[in-house]
């Protein structure tokens, strides 16, 4: 009995617009919160796997057809892992068609009804088991809190009116979303640290 | 580096800096903002997009150029081109029928050409007219972001446009850029990447069509315009650089590492130490090569030759007198070439 393939894909969920801000409520929405941090706030609390789930369907369905979505169906899973807090979430599904769910996500541009807000879905990993993927996931929000603080720290450095040379250098440190080696899990764990830019 | 050159230029200052922002979050290095030009070139081309950029916070890790789309009508002269291209970091027209296709693949000396996918194009796209552009240098780009904001039809024009373009050019030359008119319509690269892929074109060449080709396009650009005859510019022009008293020790730490001890006694570089010993062994090498069979012959008969050669001298030389010793002289060369041509030849 041959094993079934899956891929798990980390996803983040971003929200460029500002409108439906809960971070800054009433004064001049998204004006002091830097854009980093506005970009990924929480998600909604009505938003859940279930949601993410429907979405994903009826993307697949609009893109695809019942061929796709019959693909799919067997072995599509979402309530893998979601946060709301750091709009994250891993999805399941089967190796030969990744691709299907993945494009679905990427054509999708408004979260569904009882949430509606303008989103991107960004895929940030690629990986064949979970336990890399959940790895990933918590590298990522730990490097997240540490950009925010430091966009925190330059724009409140830039409102007191210096120049605002230092914060750049600590933004641009040597850890970064740095995904130029492409998404998709490396075939020896080990490699990624060791590898430079080509 | 992750590339994208077509971020519609805006004057509203709000959606444009959220929208820098946005495509640096989702992990952009390069962008170009663009400004279209639909008709006739105003009298006075200056370029339309501020050169710092009106305002503070442009995200610092994100370099911007500027590049003018000038869509080619029927009715359309390529007099101020030049002009143009001058005013803009990039130059990209925008071909609507085959003609104008035609025109921008062999002739109009621009950057990028890129086609307007979302509607039906009344043309086929011929391997032998993009493989012209492709190879001057010319590349075609597809946008994405109108597939992914507008209608099905739209979407639908998109993905047929995009794969014939992806099978006529075979993959080669194409960069790929989001022409976002809303900041939703950005997406990562890896996304658009895995879009074309879904398209058709392969998962490395999609890679290229964002990063190594579009900086192809920022690099020639550049240099069509700073440079003498686009051959030769000036990168660095020796003025030296303050360095910070930690790089200059990080430095010096690498090169006495990277050297081994030969290099170190000769003071040449590894290759060149190489090389020298290189070619102090083929030099040896010749010196100790046996001589082939086909060498010796040959040698043995010039030796008969000239031999015969000196008997006859030496016939001669008889009836002056004093021949015994030629005679000799002439023996011991036969024996000599018989027995060892290639001290003879020496």
């Amino acid at each position: 009995m041959v094993r079934i393939k899956h891929r798990y894909l980390l996803v983040n969920i971003l929200y460029p617009d500002a409108k439906h801000s809960q971070l800054a409520p009433a004064t001049k929405p998204g004006d002091n919160v830097p854009y980093t941090v506005q970009f990924r706030r929480p998600s909604p609390d009505q938003m859940n796997g279930g949601l993410l789930m429907r979405l994903i369907r009826d993307g697949v369905v609009e893109l695809f057809g019942d061929y796709g979505s019959g693909k799919i169906a067997g072995s599509l899973q979402v309530v893998k892992y979601f946060s709301s807090a750091t709009s994250t979430a891993i999805i399941r599904v089967s190796r030969e068609h990744y691709r299907l769910v993945w494009s679905a996500l990427t054509f999708t541009t408004r979260l569904p009804r009882p949430v509606d807000q303008p989103c991107v879905f960004q895929v940030v990993r690629v990986s064949g088991t979970i336990r890399k993927a959940e790895e990933e996931a918590i590298r990522r929000a730990r490097l997240s809190i540490r950009r925010a603080e430091a966009a925190a720290k330059s724009s409140s450095v830039s409102i007191a009116g210096t120049a605002s040379t230092t914060p750049t250098a600590v933004a641009a440190g040597e850890d970064d979303f740095d995904m130029i080696h492409g998404i998709e899990d490396p075939d020896e764990p080990g490699d990624m640290d060791v590898d430079d830019d080509g | 580096m992750f590339y994208d050159l077509n971020v519609p230029y805006s004057a509203n200052e709000a959606h444009l800096s959220r929208t820098l922002a946005f495509i640096s979050e989702l992990g952009y290095n390069v962008v170009a903002l663009n400004h279209s030009i639909v008709g006739k070139l105003p009298p006075q081309i200056t370029c339309a997009i501020p050169d710092p950029l009106p305002f503070k916070d442009v995200p610092p890790k994100l370099e911007i150029r500027r590049r003018v789309t000038l869509t080619l009508t029927e009715s359309y002269q390529n007099a101020r081109l030049a002009e143009l291209a001058r005013a803009y970091d990039i130059l990209a027209v925008r071909p609507v029928d085959e003609r104008t296709l035609q025109l921008a693949c062999s002739s109009l000396d621009c950057d990028i050409i890129s086609l307007d996918l979302t509607q039906r194009l009344p043309f086929y796209f011929r391997f032998k007219m993009l493989s012209e552009a492709v190879k001057s240098g010319k590349r075609f780009e597809l946008c994405y972001s109108q597939g992914v904001l507008g209608d099905s039809a739209a979407r639908r024009n998109l993905i047929s446009n995009a794969t014939q373009l992806i099978r006529a050019s075979r993959g080669r030359g194409l960069i790929i850029s989001s022409e976002a008119k809303a900041t939703v319509g950005c997406r990562g690269p890896w996304d658009a990447i895995n879009l074309a892929t879904v398209w058709g074109l392969a998962q490395d060449r999609g890679f290229e069509a964002m990063s190594k080709e579009p900086r192809s396009v920022v690099v020639t650009a550049q240099l069509k315009r700073t440079s003498y005859r686009g051959v030769i510019d000036v990168v660095y022009g020796g003025e030296k650089p303050a360095l910070p008293e930690k790089d200059v020790r990080a430095v010096d730490g690498g090169e006495g590492k990277g050297k081994t001890k030969q290099q170190a006694t000769t003071g040449l570089k590894r290759k060149a130490v190489n090389e020298a010993v290189a070619g102090a062994d083929a030099r040896v090498e010749a010196a100790a090569k046996p001589i082939s069979n086909r060498e010796a012959k040959r040698r043995k008969h010039q030796a008969r030759l000239s031999s015969s050669d000196a008997k006859e001298g030496a016939t001669n030389g008889r009836v002056g007198g004093g021949g015994d010793t030629a005679l000799a002289s002439a023996d011991g060369e036969r024996k000599e070439a018989g027995l060892q041509p290639a001290m003879e030849a020496g």
